[in-house]
């Protein structure tokens, strides 16, 4: 399968709603998904094998997005580097047992740093700026024309993912957000949104299956 | 099939908002259940893209190298790291392995210095001896010349003589034996100078054996020597020569304890 640039169309939804009827997105991958999805694999099983040159490659491959996400989670750029340095070093001991049936290596290696950088902000009694109300808010609101996302999925796309995420109803985005980089759990939620669980389970729910479907085939 | 109530779990689950208990129950449950797996699987990968779409932040360049620097493939490197980490002895062991080195570069340095002054010495001893030699080969040529004029070459034994003595290493002489006219010439150098009641006497080895007394000789003052002799007694072959220090008049019978001078 070649690695060339590959071109497609996904339904593009502008900001306020569906994608109109015949309206697409024109996108060029920077990479086949497959294809990177493969390599990521190979990289993992070479790592676990005890391959620096695959643990470099993997690093490049994913360092950017997982620096980025501890960042924002900590907001601190030095504690950011050391929580970097733990997941790297856990990635490298625990390669070998990552099941490419549950996920994609990019997937779990962001819920790997975003894991400890939670556990890092529960020990210091700390929440990034995201768990406060505005914080979450701002962490969504794309002021920075370029995500993290670029690194791994090119412009094009980072920028769909964007619109797509933004075009979120509110309080289900909101409920994602608080869950995935505050650390709370959905009890911590329900009561910070003063909402019944049930409400945040639905939210978190329906906004993830929506995030699932107008992606599909993009990520 | 995966119920609503499982999509629920199964999303809280990815982005991480189940209490330990509640995950570690779904997590048994998803290792038992493939289309969970799936499901849970793409899911996922919104949830990273939800978590991607942050603002990027990139990582300073001197981090890739902290973290590459820890990691090192077990089987590979932390063989050598064992092999050669420097152990508490190894500076000592080094330190002592410098200090017998020093000792033994100094005494050998002695030991050279010793051997050079000596050799030195024996330079000019063999200097010496070659100057007192030069003369004594001019007192032999003189000599051969002398039989090559009476035609006597032909018949003429010349034997090499030198010191027994550990104290007159120097002494040397040169003695040449005319078979057919049972006449020699003896010329020595470097002999010491013996008291009046003491005289050097020369022997000739008949058949290499038998001692024939061939007459005392003096040394002049330089302790040379050049004497025309004959022996008491003919000789059949003039196998080997020989000096003692004897009274003054020569003995009939060498004494062996005082030969100076022999020939091989």
């Amino acid at each position: 399968m070649s690695g060339g640039a590959q071109t497609h169309f996904v339904p593009f939804a502008p900001f306020g709603g569906a994608a109109p009827a015949g309206q697409y997105l024109f996108l060029t991958k920077p990479v086949n998904e497959q294809e990177a999805k493969d390599r990521d694999i190979e990289l993992l099983r070479q790592i676990a094998a005890g391959d620096r040159s695959a643990f470099a490659e993997f690093y490049d491959r994913h360092a950017t997005l997982m620096f980025s996400i501890a960042s924002k989670i900590l907001n601190d750029s030095a504690e950011a580097e050391d929580v970097l340095q733990v997941v790297f070093l856990q990635i490298w001991e625990t390669a070998g047992k990552f099941d490419p049936a549950v996920g994609k290596a990019s997937s779990w290696a962001a819920i790997l740093v975003r894991n400890k950088a939670i556990d890092r902000v529960r020990a210091s009694q700390r929440r990034s700026r995201l768990a406060e109300e505005s914080g979450v808010e701002q962490a969504i609101a794309a002021e920075d024309p370029e995500s993290a996302n670029e690194t791994l999925y090119g412009h094009d796309k980072a920028r769909l993912i964007q619109s797509v995420v933004g075009e979120l109803p509110t309080d289900q985005r909101r409920a994602i957000e608080l869950a995935y980089f505050s650390g709370l759990t959905q009890d911590e939620i329900s009561k910070k949104l003063n909402e019944p669980l049930g409400t945040i389970k639905a939210r978190i729910r329906r906004g993830l299956l929506k995030l699932r479907d107008q992606l599909e085939g993009v990520l | 099939m995966i119920d609503e109530r499982m999509e629920e779990q199964a999303a809280l689950h990815v982005l991480g908002a189940l209490t330990p208990a509640e995950s570690a129950e779904f997590s048994r449950t998803l290792a038992a259940n493939p289309e969970l797996q799936r499901y849970v699987a793409r899911l996922g990968a919104a949830a990273a893209a939800v978590a991607g779409n942050v603002p990027r932040r990139t990582p300073p360049p001197q981090l890739r190298a902290r973290i590459l620097a820890q990691v090192a493939p077990p089987k590979v490197v932390s063989l050598p790291q064992r092999r050669f980490r420097p152990s508490f002895w190894l500076p000592w062991s080094l330190a002592a392995g410098l200090a017998v080195l020093c000792i033994v570069l100094n005494v050998q340095e002695a030991q050279l210095r010793l051997t050079i002054l000596g050799q030195s010495r024996r330079i000019s001893d063999l200097q010496q001896l070659a100057d007192s030699l030069s003369s004594t080969t001019n007192d032999l040529q003189r000599a051969v010349l002398a039989l090559q004029q009476n035609n006597r070459l032909a018949n003429l034994k010349i034997a090499m003589l030198n010191s027994l003595l550990t104290e007159a290493p120097r002494t040397v002489a040169v003695s040449l034996w005319d078979e057919s006219r049972q006449e020699g010439v003896f010329v020595a150098a470097n002999l010491k100078t013996l008291p009046p009641d003491r005289d050097y006497q020369l022997w000739v080895l008949d058949n290499g054996t038998t001692p024939v007394d061939a007459g005392v000789f003096h040394v002049n003052e330089n302790g040379g020597s050049r004497v025309e002799f004959k022996t008491k007694q003919p000789i059949k072959v003039a196998g080997r020569f020989a000096v003692t220090e004897e009274v003054k008049g020569g003995v009939v019978s060498p004494t062996i304890k005082n030969m100076v001078l022999a020939s091989n």
